[in-house]
């Protein structure tokens, strides 16, 4: 503790009651699933089928919880120094780049060390059942959850320094933690059988940046990731090098990045196309296709639009056409790959698997996209003081949010649009799939409908963007990642009236039950989750509007 | 309406539960006035600008501007009141004629007269050169300047700027200085709180003085001057050191026993206090003459407002004040 930064940090985050609220509700889930599963009825497997079935649930919560806490912690934690000015500060004592880099690892890693221990009794549990190697499985699954957290950690210390809104940094880091976990392994679900040599070996490295193929190897499972296939250890042993080559290279980028360059940026020299040079003009029109040029002047609000709208799009990155056009442009990209690779032979990819994959490319989108964009809509506004601004114009409660709301919105919607050709394709494979894809059409506007109002509601009550951001994200990723964990228990652990109900809940799965997707089509979630949704999103509007009436109306 | 006060609070008074923020104030200010709101933090300075602005409802009393209560027609005021609050309220990733299209455009200015007034106001703010740079990478100076831009938008008759010079260089407060008082030529009715008070003290017509949520003083700057000090320094330069002691001598003669005399041979001068009024004056001008002792100057030392704030805050925590004595005239009329 002679680092004063460790001090600092671990006493703040300490103190702070989310962080208790946090380790409580960790603490019941865990226990509450190990209670859940229980036996009852004075009989254990001997087989131990029960007690791995338990633990797998429990390492599956457990990693889950890691991936939604470690972020929160990491992602703001330089940024938010950065815009209260204390960065600059430390920077100027005699600490080294080191001693604030590894304070700040220490204190977060403290944290979830503190979270590792709450779960020890549940992880117990499993073992006092039975037929679970401590050695074998518990152990390793500890040490891979220390590791992925240590992981997700420096890497979101690293994109706190190159962010300057707390918001952005939350986005990136989640997003960056999702490619991580979830998309590395999607490859390698492609390879699988049907590539060899270094094509296979470059999937097999790529999926080895995502904890999942290891932690299944240590549960003894395949699915997903085939990691039954591999040689003993081996995906064990390949996450634990690229975890490791990742964590060297975060923390040398970080180091490089913690001087007094962080702040040693030149103002904006407020450059206009309109008024460059000929050439210039020329080849920003051809480059940027001009209507997307940033340095384009733009042109006055019109009469008819929301300007709150306007506005928003207009200090959103994304909102900016040329960031649309790229993120449109990135998507439209993998559905044309995906359409490509279903084109060349339905053995590679059958329609169900690339319908599968779109849903899980979309509703990822929507999860990631939606809470950064939507989650500082209000709170972002109170935090920087233009709350009042706005509310000492002659603008409406209902004006500003339905701005807000319509801004984020069509993002989203062109963002749903830009992955269209996949579902063009799988109905030009298979024309008998038109009511699934039309059905998980509906499912993922409805989805992206309750995100955003749901995030929109969330900011509504929080005057910090940072806060607002992070609830949102973690109270979607609770409805749509945790109460996956029920279907991953499905069968054993849960009943499948049980799944069905709990998957209700959860947009996601009623997207992935309406394309059929594999595990997934036995559950008949639609209508009834587009009516909760509906439900859903109805309640968030009049939340949104009474905390907005309340906000805008005199104290 | 009278037709007289642009700006017109009466009994204005604000309790959040047990604790009462503003106090029963009462104030009127003409069209073209700048008034000069000080006080020290926590004193019901932005309690009083939140409810002028419509942004908070006073317990008791009314508040109106041009003839508007500030309460019940809110929406109006906002057309009539340009705020511009302690913080600048910026937007990453806009430029600074997008910021105030923004803006103006909220205020529903149409768009054929926008582009005019966005200009017209960049120009009054001497802003026109900031008007592609992006605003958050804007020097304090700048965003102050663009934030009066902003108020003057939708050419509002009443402005509320909100510590506008604080945290400015010395160039950028003149600058700042020139700015207000072209407003206030143009015809606009300000309402200004800063703590810079010798910097208020060259723009404002009139002054209000709060401390505690209730008005202390109010009036022109003359008036408060005059009304607020209640000792007054006087200053006597002697023709000749060695009367001195003399003079002083003289000097506690008449003021009594009491009396704090500073004598300063190195200036031959007499300084002394007193609270008694100038026909006390003559009579010891009188006595000095009298004793023989040649006077080369007889006179008061001119108090700044930061005099004038500190006396009137200092009475208004002496314990033998009244609680709700208002210590200047003025009689919160103007």
């Amino acid at each position: 503790m002679n680092n004063p930064i460790i001090r600092r940090e671990l006493v703040g985050v300490l103190r702070n009651w989310r962080t208790a609220a946090a380790e409580i509700i960790f603490t019941m889930t865990l226990i509450g699933v190990v209670l859940l599963r229980w036996p009852t009825n004075a009989q254990v497997s001997l087989s131990g089928r029960q007690s791995q079935e338990m633990l797998r649930l429990f390492g599956y919560a457990f990693m889950t919880a890691m991936i939604l806490i470690v972020p929160a912690f990491s992602a703001v934690s330089m940024v938010r120094e950065k815009q209260a000015g204390t960065l600059a500060l430390i920077l100027n004592t005699p600490l080294s780049p080191w001693s604030v880099f590894s304070g700040k690892v220490a204190a977060i890693s403290g944290v979830i060390a503190l979270l590792m221990g709450l779960s020890v009794p549940a992880a117990a549990a499993c073992y006092a059942m039975g037929g679970v190697s401590l050695r074998v499985q518990i152990e390793p699954l500890y040490l891979l959850l220390a590791l992925a957290s240590l992981e997700y950690t420096v890497v979101g210390l690293y994109i706190s320094t190159r962010s300057n809104r707390i918001d952005a940094a939350l986005r990136s880091t989640y997003a960056t933690v999702f490619a991580l976990v979830a998309l590395a392994v999607i490859p390698q679900e492609f390879a699988q059988g049907r590539l060899t040599g270094l094509p296979a070996q470059v999937c097999q490295w790529l999926a080895a940046f995502s904890p999942l193929p290891a932690i299944l190897q240590v549960f003894g499972q395949s699915g997903v990731t085939h990691a039954g296939n591999m040689s003993a250890g081996s995906a064990v042993l390949r996450y634990v090098v690229v975890s490791i080559v990742v964590i060297l290279w975060g923390t040398r980028a970080t180091l490089q990045r913690l001087n007094s360059g962080l702040f040693d940026r030149p103002r904006s020299a407020g450059t206009i196309t309109d008024e460059s040079s000929g050439g210039v003009q020329a080849y920003r029109r051809v480059m940027y296709l001009w209507f997307f040029d940033p340095q384009r002047r733009s042109r006055l609000i019109g009469p008819l639009t929301n300007p709150v709208m306007v506005k928003e799009f207009r200090t959103s990155r994304f909102g900016r056409s040329h960031w649309m056009m790229r993120m449109i442009g990135a998507c439209l990209i993998v559905s044309l790959a995906l359409m490509l690779a279903a084109a060349r032979g339905s053995e590679v990819v059958n329609t169900r698997t690339m319908g599968a994959i779109l849903v899980i490319l979309q509703s990822a989108l929507i999860i990631i996209m939606t809470p950064g964009l939507a989650g500082g809509l209000i709170a972002g506004e109170i935090e920087s003081g233009s709350w009042q601004l706005l509310r000492m114009t002659p603008l409406s409660a209902r004006s500003i949010v339905l701005g807000k709301l319509l801004s984020v919105g069509r993002t989203l919607l062109l963002l749903l649009l830009a992955t269209l050709p996949g579902y063009a394709v799988m109905l030009v494979i298979d024309p008998n799939e038109k009511t699934q894809v039309v059905e998980a059409l509906v499912s993922l506007v409805i989805m992206a409908v309750f995100a955003l109002l749901a995030s929109a509601a969330i900011s509504s009550f929080s005057r910090r963007a940072a806060t607002a951001t992070a609830t949102a994200y973690g109270f979607l990723a609770v409805l749509c990642a945790g109460t996956l964990l029920a279907w991953l228990g499905r069968g054993s652990l849960f009943g499948f009236t049980l799944v069905d109900w709990i998957l209700r809940l959860n947009p996601v799965a009623a997207t992935l039950s309406a394309i059929h997707a594999p595990g997934f089509g036995h559950y008949g979630l639609i209508p009834l989750t587009w009516w909760i949704m509906a439900y859903g999103c109805g309640l968030a509007v009049v939340v949104l509007v009474l905390r907005t009436w309340r906000l805008t109306r005199p104290q | 309406m009278n037709g007289e006060y642009v700006v017109q609070t009466e009994n204005l008074t604000k309790k959040y539960g047990e604790f009462t923020a503003l106090d029963g104030l009462t104030i009127q200010l003409e069209k073209g006035k700048i008034l000069g709101f000080i006080g020290p933090n926590g004193a019901g300075k932005t309690t009083t600008i939140k409810i002028l602005v419509g942004m908070a409802l006073p317990t008791a009393g009314w508040a109106k501007i041009a003839g508007i209560d500030c309460s019940t027609r809110s929406r109006e005021i906002k057309k009539l009141v340009g705020f511009m609050p302690d913080t600048f309220g910026g937007y990453d990733n806009m430029r600074v004629h997008e910021y105030l299209d923004f803006f103006g455009a909220a205020f529903a200015i149409p768009r054929a007269k926008r582009q005019k007034r966005v200009d017209e106001a960049l120009e009054t703010t001497g802003a026109t050169a900031m008007r592609d740079l992006f605003v958050e990478s804007l020097s304090h100076g700048m965003k102050q300047r663009v934030a009066i831009a902003r108020t003057l938008l939708h050419e509002p008759p009443v402005l509320i700027l909100d510590e506008p010079a604080n945290g400015l260089d010395p160039t950028a407060r003149v600058e700042m200085r020139h700015i207000l008082l072209n407003l206030a030529a143009m015809g606009k009715t300000l309402i200004v709180t800063s703590h810079i008070l010798p910097e208020l003290a060259r723009i404002c017509n009139m002054v209000a003085i709060i401390t505690g949520g209730k008005l202390r003083a109010f009036g022109t700057l003359d008036q408060i001057m005059h009304d607020v000090r209640e000792k007054r320094m006087i200053e006597v330069q002697l023709a000749a050191r060695e009367d001195v002691a003399k003079a002083a001598a003289t000097l506690t003669a008449v003021l009594g026993p009491q009396a704090q005399v500073q004598e300063s041979l190195a200036e031959g001068m007499v300084r002394f206090t007193t609270t008694q009024n100038d026909a006390a004056l003559v009579r010891m001008l009188a006595a000095l003459v009298d004793a023989k002792i040649a006077v080369a100057q007889f006179r008061d030392v001119p108090q700044n407002l930061e005099d004038a704030f500190l006396s009137v805050t200092q009475a208004a925590q002496a314990p033998d004040k009244a609680d709700g004595e208002k210590i200047a005239a003025g009689g919160g009329r103007a």
